[in-house]
């Protein structure tokens, strides 16, 4: 079984389920980490992205 | 036709402002031929990083359909506007529809701020009732030491009556 639930579709507005798909430092986790499909780990890395140019997720701890 | 998302993130000093930039932003679409199908207001939100000196902002989110030639005609209006600090278009597929998980999550955030207001004033009355009590055997103790003095004063009394 997988640990992550994942929804049928991604959106960059589900903050808590892409909080689990980055590190402490705000890094996207690799898919051999990971172990989701391939599919959608290019859907969640997009989402991901979006919703760090929204300031929804940081980019990295480092920001002041 | 296309369908998209438009996401824009207001000056928090202006949050006042909302409405008037509502109708200004829903004027601008409708002028360029613009459906709008659906507004969520979001709220204040902290920014996960500082933007311009901003750590909070007001988010919108509009699903809306219309002419990728229009929308670029939207996005040069928009673009010096000094209470827009950040916005984005993308366009979907499909619209969801159902509310997103930011505006629930904002709603629950509301109420839980209210439950925890009411939560503190129980608290506060609680503490209340418990001053009282402690005032009342404040009261009893400081008796009872009166009391301890009087007949520490009375022993007194008796010695020195002993003495004469």
């Amino acid at each position: 079984m997988s640990k992550y639930k994942i929804p049928e579709r991604f959106s960059f507005k589900d903050i808590n389920l892409l909080k689990q798909f980055i590190t402490e430092t705000g890094k996207i986790i690799p898919a051999r980490v990971t172990g989701i499909s391939a599919s959608n780990q290019r859907k969640i890395t997009k989402s991901i992205k979006i919703a760090r140019f929204l300031a929804l997720i940081p980019y990295t701890d480092m920001h002041k | 036709m296309r369908k998209y998302e438009a996401i824009i993130i207001l000056n928090p000093n202006l949050s006042s402002k909302v409405d008037n930039f509502l109708k200004d932003f829903e004027k601008l679409l409708k002028d360029n031929s613009f459906n709008i199908l659906k507004t969520e207001d979001i709220g204040r939100r902290q920014l996960a990083y500082s933007i311009n000196n901003h750590n909070k902002g007001h988010y919108l989110i509009f699903n809306i359909e219309g002419d990728s030639l229009k929308l670029s005609e939207v996005e040069n209006k928009i673009k010096y506007n000094d209470t827009i600090i950040r916005y984005l278009f993308i366009s979907v597929k499909e619209h969801s529809g159902e509310d997103s998980q930011l505006l629930i999550d904002s709603k629950n955030k509301n109420n839980d701020s209210e439950s925890e207001e009411n939560l503190d004033k129980k608290a506060q009355e609680k503490v209340n009732i418990k001053s009282d009590d402690s005032s009342v055997k404040e009261n009893e103790a400081s008796q009872v030491k009166e009391n301890s003095e009087e007949n520490a004063s009375n022993n007194k009394n008796e010695t020195e009556q002993d003495d004469e």
